[in-house]
């Protein structure tokens, strides 16, 4: 569904990606873990063709990104804003209408099925009551349903999701797990991947995770294999207690620094 | 709002026609207010049995020659002026992704303030048969000069929106200074440049209109044609590549589109500031942010403020007649402090 291999990836002397090498199934839902500037964004951009790979391949759907055009990625590949457009009157349907640009068939508007999709989109993540709304309006929940939404109408293969929790409260991060989860079950052809350093709540979620650090993959599994107390030591720096809960999931405690306490 | 059940393209639609319907009407009302309003009044039944004179035996009588040759012009010069500076904010608006920018903001009207007063110097003697065409050639010149130096300067800072926006206020400074030495060397032309950088519909005449009226129609339809796109980059350059769009190409082109835009519109009639702040802004409020509503608004929204904004220039102090920059820019000044004061608040 989704590979990866051998990307490496410089900018300009500095060498960001390291041999990249993976591959995710359908319906999988995959976390990026690892520390800050480890190079999980730049992976995102490396995969749905924004950043030029210097060497190795990466296929969605059995297509090389690399070669593709932009318009012909966007129907393939979608991904979730971090950033939110500033106040300029936009309404939450008028966003998610977005996504069907890629799809666009008239010069104007939308025709029928795009207003379909974009309305089963807006009742599938309950912004349905919101249609109207100025999304300038929304509370930082909705606005993450929005852009998730408009990801959604873009129906793509993979959809990319990169920090949609960073600056969510405890309930919003949640939730927005929770649709993604309730997502990737409805939608057995699609894959997710997301960044995130919330160690927990990927592990929670995440069927597999896969661990960054430096541009390097250090760990790919799932979350009991790859959150243990020596990666997150040896990623991290931190001396953490893992545990594992009775319904399976794994817990991650930090204690100290390392560096620190040596 | 009531809609949710309705289509929101069919609504979208629904609009539109509204809107076309209504701003017609309103521009067919004020097109014959500003016929009949002017250092000599006329009433409506006279300009109706003026123009039907006009259309079937030419301009004839003494009124007829005024409604024709100097406010039918002038009219259809303010229309195009207030479309093609509202079109122009709108676009600059969504590529700097900023609803406070202005069409002004890549130095284009120092540039023209420079070049038109140049054409000024240089109308004297055997050339100042050609001062009607060389002033307008000379600011159209000197805004693209002027675009052109930004250009280069944000391109090799970057090419982002941001890098625009700062090389457009050092070429602007630039240009403004060298447009002031040049006023206070040459007394005699203070005047003329002076009434050029506050704007004035009274140099249009039908020897010059269709010169604005052909481009500012090519370039507006060109716009339209991009409404969608406008659409997307306003989610941010990355996400509208990942949409698909070819961002960087999309946003150059558009710039030089709207640069050339507000050229035209600043060379006959000078610079009239805010009205493509402004507008872009009242259109916004009325149909959303949605660029297929907005355009349209903006055309006709830019096209009735425009006029109307000659019209108090023509009558507040008449027989003498204000700039109709200063005009817009009273208008202007606290329409933007407003604007300010409610962001803050948010």
């Amino acid at each position: 569904m989704v590979c990866s291999d051998d990307v490496n990836l410089w900018y300009e002397n500095y060498h960001a990606l390291h041999d990249i090498t993976f591959s995710i199934q359908k319906g999988e839902f995959v976390g990026l873990i690892g520390p800050n500037g480890c190079g999980k964004s730049t992976m995102l951009r490396a995969i749905n063709g924004l950043l030029k790979i210097k060497e190795g391949c990466v296929k969605v759907d059995g297509k090389n990104i690399h070669e593709l055009s932009l318009p012909e990625i966007a129907k393939i590949c979608s991904n979730v804003p971090t950033e939110f457009p500033p106040d300029f009157n936009l309404n939450v349907i008028g966003v998610v209408m977005m996504g069907r640009y890629p799809h666009r068939k008239g010069l104007w508007w939308e025709d029928e099925e795009d207003e379909q999709i974009a309305r089963e989109a807006l009742r599938k993540f309950e912004i349905d009551h919101l249609d109207t709304r100025n999304i300038n309006q929304l509370s930082s929940g909705e606005r993450q349903r929005t852009l998730i939404a408009k990801a959604y109408v873009q129906q793509p293969k993979l959809m990319l999701v990169d920090e949609p929790t960073s600056h969510l409260d405890l309930r919003y991060k949640l939730e927005v797990m929770e649709y993604l989860r309730d997502l990737i079950a409805k939608e057995p052809d699609m894959s997710i991947m997301i960044a995130s350093h919330d160690i927990n709540l990927m592990a929670k979620y995440c069927d597999r995770l896969i661990l960054v650090k430096k541009g390097k993959i250090v760990d790919f599994g799932t979350p009991q294999q790859v959150i243990t107390e020596k990666n997150i030591a040896e990623v991290y720096g931190v001396k953490a207690k893992v545990t594992l809960s009775e319904d399976g999931i794994v817990n991650t405690v930090p204690q100290y620094s390392l560096r620190l306490r040596d | 709002m009531s809609y949710t059940s309705n289509s929101i393209v069919a609504t979208g639609k629904r609009r539109l026609l509204m809107l076309v319907l209504v701003g017609i009407v309103a521009l067919i009302i004020l097109f014959l207010i500003s016929l009949a309003f002017g250092p000599v009044s006329m009433s409506l039944g006279v300009i109706w049995q003026s123009i039907v004179n006009i259309v079937s035996t030419g301009p004839t009588s003494g009124n007829e020659r005024i409604i024709f040759n100097l406010r039918l012009p002038r009219v259809l010069g303010a229309f195009t002026v207030g479309i093609g500076l509202s079109v122009a904010g709108v676009v600059f608006q969504a590529i700097i992704r900023n609803p406070l920018v202005d069409p002004y903001m890549t130095g284009v009207s120092s540039g023209s303030g420079f070049g038109a007063s140049m054409g000024m110097i240089m109308a004297v003697g055997a050339l100042s048969t050609y001062s009607l065409f060389i002033v307008p050639v000379g600011a159209f010149i000197g805004g693209l000069l002027a675009f052109s130096l930004t250009f280069i300067v944000a391109k090799g800072a970057g090419g982002r929106a941001i890098h625009f926006v700062l090389a457009g206020v050092i070429t602007g400074m630039a240009f403004g200074s060298i447009t002031t030495m040049i006023m206070m060397v040459d007394d005699e032309k203070t005047h003329s440049i002076l009434s050029f950088l506050f704007g004035s519909f009274t140099s249009v005449g039908w020897n010059n209109l269709w010169l604005m009226v052909v481009p500012v129609t090519a370039l507006t339809i060109l716009i339209f044609f991009k409404a969608r796109e406008f659409n997307v980059i306003l989610l941010g350059e990355e996400q509208a590549k990942q949409l698909g769009l070819d961002v960087t190409n999309f946003n150059l082109s558009m710039l030089v589109v709207a640069s050339l835009l507000t050229a035209v519109c600043v060379a006959f009639v000078g610079i009239i500031a805010f009205i493509g702040l402004v507008v872009p802004h009242l259109a916004r409020m009325i149909v959303g942010g949605d660029h297929r509503l907005l355009l349209p608004a903006s055309v006709m929204i830019g096209a009735l403020t425009m006029a109307a904004a000659d019209l108090v220039a023509k009558l507040a102090f008449a027989p003498v007649e204000l700039p109709v920059g200063a005009i817009m820019t009273l208008i202007g000044v606290p329409f933007f402090a407003y604007l300010l004061l409610k962001r803050g608040k948010e």
